[in-house]
């Protein structure tokens, strides 16, 4: 301990001694750390389990269907209204949810500001708040089908009505009244596991939570990728017709039920088939969230490409601090003689390197990670997809702290081993 | 105490072999003061290293105060040097950031001692040398012949059976120098060992024994100055 304390003397006389070199050695690391920092805590944010608690037992419904003979045998990730309507009707599932996303205009009825917000309104069933775990800051879900009713998020709670409970209150959407039934805590699921079609993963949560029949009732347009096979009119035209465009969850909590689900999805393909539709091989799948999100490449490709180069800018720069390091024991290599000539031990020399790499590490490690979320917010603002996505939490503080010092263990061993290996008559004379 | 037979050391490079020692055959008992003379790139820094430890050599067997040094591991070296060995270097080798104090805790610090037993240990090297007073000097502070005695207290300061200096008075004036040997002679008096390398034919003549090295060879083996009456002290090992 009192040979630890000695070392640590030393090394902290030797960084004020050579401050401009290790400011210089610290921030070549630290940038390099911070970099590859903020690319970890945006991938893992990415491959973040958006519900830990249940998402092996939430499971995306895929059916296998397309009225007319398709060769491009890719699993459809929307269905009609009709097979929504029939998977809502299971008895089975402990929660169902159906839904699409639809964007519209909003404003408080009652204000004299007469500016509309854009809000995203996730058309669906009351199912979606207990399988989801949305937080109710207010009120709760609508009950009837066809309600004029609306629950609305906190952001937007915040923007229309100024925030506190909007219960009550009437909400203009796209010039119709709608009554606040519920207002959310605020709430962000990350990645948006329900809604991760196209590139949406990373949306910010939605505003507004509708009625799938009054958003259909109301004509609020489909904001997802959606396909018919004929005319259809009007979104509430799509009642019986082949447009597809509804994504359905089940939250499955036994192995059991998750049988008698895909029984009941494969009777309903089989009960299609006979009518003429599902014309392909019965492929109904049940995913779970990890799954689903697998299924989407939800972890960018781009993203690991770009991983693998900020590893190589972190190599870059250890490397560059240890030929700096280098010629610094270049120098000092007359006081390492002379410590050996007067009796250090090769090791001692060594343990005396390694406290003053974990100083560096640990210097490293703060500026690190003040970069590192500088690099973020940069990231944010340049692509502000990834806001609400990515943030360095306890565990990547940790891990900042971790890799810090092993870069810069890294950049001083062969340094420090060089040093160690000088001929003591030649560096004392 | 410090007992050479028949080494050798072959400084190798790619084009020449330089025989720095060769046969070199030298026995120093306990309380001896030798002057090693030369002429220069004679071998006798090449000497003095080896005895330090601070080089190792090709032949022969070297046994320090009854320890053959042969097959020993660095760990093993480095205790030897820090707890027997004193080293006294012509150009003092001091830390220039370092205070005196700090400089001469250097070894101590190696050695384990605690903070009370270094603080007792420095003080007391310091009253030898006579700078008792400025452990808080810095070196550049200090004249030469001073610095120089910080060096030698340094060397004190762990207590060594044998202090070893290059040239001790190679970078200082000869009223410093005459300063420095006779801190020397004192030394060797209260019974330190001490082998020194030396130019000066006068500093030569002034200790109990005499060496001369050529062509990395001893070649006279005593050369007493009687009329300094100055007899080698013999003491048994
Ligand atoms: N590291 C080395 N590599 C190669 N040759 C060396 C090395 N050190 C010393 N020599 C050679 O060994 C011989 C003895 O050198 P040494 O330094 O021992 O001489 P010296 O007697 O101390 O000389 P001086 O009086 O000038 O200090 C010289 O020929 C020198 O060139
Ligand atoms: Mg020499």
């Amino acid at each position: 301990m009192e040979m630890f304390n000695y070392y640590l003397k030393l090394s902290v006389r030797n960084l004020k001694r050579n401050r401009l070199f290790f400011i210089l050695m610290i921030s070549t690391l630290a940038v390099g750390v911070g970099v590859f920092l903020a690319n970890i805590a945006i991938i893992k944010s990415m491959a973040n389990d958006p519900i830990p608690h249940k998402s092996d037992r939430i499971f995306n419904v895929t059916l296998n269907i397309w009225p007319n003979e398709n060769p491009s045998a890719r699993l459809r990730e929307t269905m009609r209204y009709d097979d929504a309507m029939h998977i809502l009707k299971n008895e089975i599932a402990t929660n169902t949810l159906v839904h699409y996303q639809s964007k519209v205009y909003t404003r408080d009825i009652n204000s004299d500001n007469l500016s509309r917000y854009p809000a995203v309104v996730r058309a669906t069933t009351p199912d979606f708040f207990p399988m989801m775990d949305a937080p109710f800051a207010f009120g709760g879900a609508w009950t009837e089908d066809h309600a004029k009713q609306v629950v609305i998020g906190d952001s937007l709670n915040q923007q229309v009505f100024n925030g506190g409970d909007s219960v009550g209150k009437t909400i203009e959407i796209d010039g119709k009244s709608f009554e606040v039934v519920g207002v959310l805590k605020p709430w962000v699921v990350k990645p948006m596991f329900y809604h991760v079609t196209g590139t949406q993963a990373f949306d910010i949560s939605d505003d507004i939570f509708a009625p799938i029949e009054t958003a259909m009732d109301s004509e609020w347009a489909i904001n997802v990728q959606s396909s018919q096979t004929e005319q259809i009119d009007s979104v509430s035209d799509n009642r019986g017709k082949n447009g597809f465009f509804i994504q359905a969850f089940v939250q499955l909590d036994t192995p059991h039920q998750k049988l008698a689900m895909q029984q009941y999805l494969d009777n309903y393909s089989q009960h299609r088939k006979e009518q003429g539709d599902f014309l392909r091989a019965n492929d109904n799948r049940l995913l779970d969230v990890n799954q689903w999100l697998e299924h989407h490449n939800v972890v960018d490709e781009r993203m690991l490409a770009f991983a693998i180069a900020t590893s190589l800018f972190l190599a870059v720069c250890i490397f560059n601090a240890s030929s700096l390091l280098l010629a610094r024991y270049h120098s000092a290599r007359f006081e390492t003689g002379l410590r050996r000539a007067i009796g250090a031990r090769i090791k001692d020399i060594f343990y005396q390197g390694l406290v003053e790499s974990m100083i560096i590490g640990l210097c490293c490690a703060a500026l690190a990670l003040v970069f590192g979320w500088l690099f973020l917010k940069i990231s944010m603002t340049l692509f502000p997809k990834l806001q609400y996505t990515s943030d360095i939490d306890a565990s990547l503080i940790i891990f900042g702290v971790i890799i810090a010092l092993t870069t810069s263990f890294i950049s001083m061993i062969y340094p420090l081993i060089r040093s160690c290996q000088t001929s003591l008559s030649t560096t004392l004379k | 105490m410090l007992n050479m037979n028949n080494i050798s050391r072959i400084y190798r490079s790619d084009t020449i072999q330089t025989h720095a020692l060769r046969d070199f055959s030298l026995d120093v008992k306990a309380g001896e003061f030798v002057a090693v003379t030369g002429p220069s790139g004679s071998g006798k820094s090449t000497f003095l290293n080896v005895a330090g430890l601070l080089d190792g050599f090709d032949q022969g067997s070297y046994e320090l105060d009854g320890v053959n040094i042969q097959g020993l591991n660095d760990d093993e070296l480095s205790r030897l040097r820090n707890e027997k060995i004193g080293f006294i270097f012509q150009n003092y080798n001091l830390i220039p950031d370092f205070n005196l104090f700090d400089n001469i805790d250097m070894p101590l610090r190696y050695r384990g001692f605690n903070a009370a037993e270094r603080k007792r240990r420095i003080a007391n090297a310091l009253e030898q040398v006579g700078l008792a007073s400025r452990a808080n000097y810095l070196p550049s502070q200090l004249s030469g012949g001073q610095q120089q005695r910080v060096a030698i207290a340094r060397a004190l300061a762990g207590e060594p059976k044998i202090l070893l200096a290059d040239e001790p008075t190679g970078n200082l004036d000869s009223l410093m120098a005459r300063q420095v040997m006779e801190l020397l002679h004192t030394l060797n008096e209260a019974g330190s060992t001490i082998i020194m390398v030396t130019h000066d034919p006068e500093q030569a003549r002034s200790v109990g024994r005499n060496v001369q090295v050529i062509d990395g060879q001893i070649t006279d083996h005593s050369v007493y100055a009687p009329e300094k009456n100055n007899a080698p002290i013999e003491v048994n090992a």
